[in-house]
């Protein structure tokens, strides 16, 4: 009963709700409120600066046939030609970029993810903190090979000092050590580890006598088992009476949220070949799994990633391989599956991932499949068609607006 | 006279229900280290300069503290996204220095994420309500600017020069802040580079050319695990950091979806904000006042 009165109220605020709604868009709608900071002055390879002044817009309606009101004019469709310019790019590049799914992209786009077990090579200057060490042309060289460790693997580090013509230079190694870096305002419970970086050919190095000097850290037999954090490794060094500084961080994960159960299968389904990993989940949560695809002769072709919450107990993890990059590319197959990596990713925590044990090298090769078996058509998701609905509609208020300007007030 | 205040009220209740369901652009900044703003008030801009900026439409400082991990402190930037990009809403996102491994690590990490459509109105701790109860996939975000990012580090981390104690200053050491998400992954978003040269303090730390925090091979967006030396093309004994998203001289890629859009030929932009939306960040506030509409 009285549910009658209460609609009849609704009718009578129908107007007053479109006035409130009109008075918002216009708000919302409007120049933006502050006043602006004076443009930057163009240089190089800039873009023109911003000038988006509302007393131009004011000088162009106020009196559009004036000088002045022209002028203004021509520079409000310079303005919008600048906008519609980003808008048209942010829309091309986003529809070229989802032709394929996020999650099976093609190599090419991600070169520095394809050799994951590589070591990563780096040039330093050589000096201590707080000195300038530039003007003695020495350059440190060091690598690590890995950033994130894994229960029992190890990690070699190296360091090896060249002067300016490539030459080794003899080093000194003062004092290395391994210690953890506990949190903030928290104690470290793992005394510091003395590590022998050595170039005599013993534990780690390579080659005795080639100017570089390595070490092995494995965290789990080394005093860190147990250990879910991170690990710096300092190096004091000496050539001559010069002194030189550098360390390398590592990130532990010693137990294993889940461990991989037999190997990799594929299926083709649904115009798109899966690699499935099966994994006994012990710790439910979002994973993050990668791997790498070759072709027949060796060359990189795809990167596939799965990123999804998984609950725990027996899982498979799906990699895809989007059946229009396939028709797109047109590899040699067979394909071959390789370094799957992927960890539980903690959400607002450090470290923010624990590691699943690495699955080094092939790991698949696919069977010899017809290319009209893989589907021709994009990627197609609520997503995409929600960006590119969004990014379209930007682009055609910007060329209304030009052809407004265009045409006079 | 009740029954028009009444009236009044229901009206301005209605409309506001209304405007929760109209389209807004909005433009987000996200800082980096230092921080200074206060942690989910979007209204603070310390750390930028003055909050009467003009610095694109419906602006919002996204603060984080600057100074612990990126992970520890990434719910306050996904707080921000889930307020203002989602449902009907979408944004524009500017980030400095450190901001860009925060907005890099986020799309990576979360970018495929199922997220709660919100009510653009934050409590005190910069979380809004659910609007429908329904989820979408990712946040809603046009592009992103990015000023002196530190997306690839820094070797002042590398070197000791910050101190590295600091928990962020470990996350940007060189060869950490690249092993840590992939940074091709930007979900089809743009990152507009914006690249300062105006350094000379650590020119013997930074390699190529820098802006006294970051040196190219980052705020340039340059690929790979490791930095490296890349100038501008005055310099014919480094590498040129190129404009646009091809590969920069010598055929080192640049992350995808990452477009060098301001290189400072004239060295005249530093790192530093100087609490006016100072150095490169001066060049990305113009960007968002002429584009984040």
């Amino acid at each position: 009963m009285a549910q009658g009165p209460r609609r009849r109220w609704l009718w009578w605020l129908t107007p007053a709700a479109a006035v409130g709604l009109g008075w918002l868009v216009w708000t919302f709608a409007g120049e933006p409120q502050a006043a602006p900071v004076s443009a930057a002055p163009p240089s190089a390879g800039a873009r023109p600066a911003a000038n988006t002044s509302s007393q131009q817009q004011a000088a162009a309606s106020a009196a559009p046939f004036s000088a002045a009101g022209a002028n203004a004019r021509q520079m409000q469709l310079a303005l919008w030609q600048q906008r519609l310019e980003r808008a048209q790019s942010a829309l091309d590049a986003y529809r070229s970029s989802t032709r394929y799914p996020h999650e099976s992209r093609p190599a090419s786009e991600h070169p520095d993810q394809m050799q994951p077990n590589q070591p990563v090579a780096e040039d330093h200057a050589f000096r201590m903190p707080g000195t300038t060490g530039s003007a003695n042309g020495l350059q440190l060289k060091t690598t690590q090979e890995r950033v994130f460790v894994q229960g029992s693997e190890s990690v070699r580090f190296t360091v090896s000092l060249r002067d300016s013509d490539g030459k080794a230079l003899p080093l000194r190694i003062v004092r290395a050590a391994a210690r953890e870096v506990p949190p903030a305002r928290t104690a470290s419970l793992y005394p510091e580890v003395p590590l022998d970086f050595n170039d005599e050919g013993n534990a780690g190095d390579a080659a005795a006598a080639d100017g570089v000097y390595s070490a092995r850290l494995q965290p789990a037999t080394q005093g860190f088992a147990g250990l879910l954090g991170q690990i710096r490794v300092q190096v004091f060094m000496q050539y001559r009476d010069l002194q030189g500084f550098t360390y390398f961080d590592i990130v532990y994960s010693g137990d294993a949220p889940a461990s991989w159960q037999g190997g990799p299968r594929e299926a083709l389904e649904d115009g798109s070949l899966n690699f499935y990993l099966k994994a006994d989940v012990r710790e439910a949560g979002r994973y993050v799994v990668t791997g790498r695809i070759d072709d027949a002769s060796g060359k990189p072709f795809a990167l596939l990633t799965f990123n999804e919450e998984v609950q725990a107990g027996p899982q498979e993890f799906k990699l895809t391989l989007f059946g229009k990059l396939v028709r797109d590319a047109k590899p040699q197959f067979p394909l071959t599956l390789r370094d799957v990596d992927g960890f539980l990713l903690r959400p607002d925590a450090y470290p923010d991932r624990k590691l699943m044990p690495r699955l080094p090298g092939k790991l698949l090769a696919s069977k010899e499949y017809p290319l009209a078996s893989f589907a021709d058509a994009e990627w197609s998701s609520e997503e995409r068609d929600r960006y590119l609905s969004e990014l379209s509609r930007d682009v055609t208020q910007a060329q209304t607006r030009i052809d407004q300007l265009a045409t006079g007030p | 006279m009740r029954i028009q205040s009444a009236l009044k009220w229901a009206a301005l209740a209605v409309a506001a229900v209304a405007a929760s369901s109209y389209a807004t652009n909005y433009s987000l900044w996200i800082n980096g280290r230092t921080g200074g703003g206060q942690l989910g008030n979007y209204a603070d801009f310390t750390y930028w300069g003055p909050s009467s900026a003009n610095a694109g439409v419906n602006k919002k400082a996204v603060n984080w503290d600057g100074y612990n991990h990126i992970s520890d402190q990434n719910y306050l930037v996904r707080n921000a996204l889930d307020c203002y990009c989602t449902g009907n809403n979408w944004c524009y996102i500017a980030v400095h220095s450190a901001g860009d491994l925060m907005i890099g690590y986020t799309l990576a990490m979360y970018g495929s994420s199922a997220r709660y459509k919100k009510t653009p109105s934050p409590n005190s701790s910069g979380e809004c309500t659910n609007s429908d109860g329904t989820t979408q996939t990712g946040w809603n975000i046009k592009w992103v600017d990015v000023a002196a990012g530190a997306g690839g580090g820094s070797e002042l981390s590398d070197y000791g020069d910050w101190a590295v104690s600091e928990p962020l200053v470990s996350d940007l050491k060189t060869s950490t802040a690249r092993a840590m998400y992939d940074h091709n992954n930007t979900r089809g978003k743009i990152f507009y580079m914006y690249a300062g040269a105006k350094g000379t303090l650590y020119s013997g730390a930074l390699p190529g050319q820098d802006d006294e925090a970051v040196a190219y091979h980052s705020s340039g967006g340059v690929s790979g695990s490791s930095g490296g030396s890349y100038c501008n093309p005055s310099d014919w004994f480094c590498n040129d950091l190129t404009l646009g998203t091809g590969a920069n001289e010598g055929g080192r890629a640049k992350w995808s979806n990452h477009s060098v859009v301001f290189r400072d030929d004239g060295e005249s932009y530093n790192h530093y904000t100087n609490g006016n939306w100072g150095g490169v960040v001066s060049r990305v506030r113009a960007d968002m006042e002429l584009h984040a509409q």
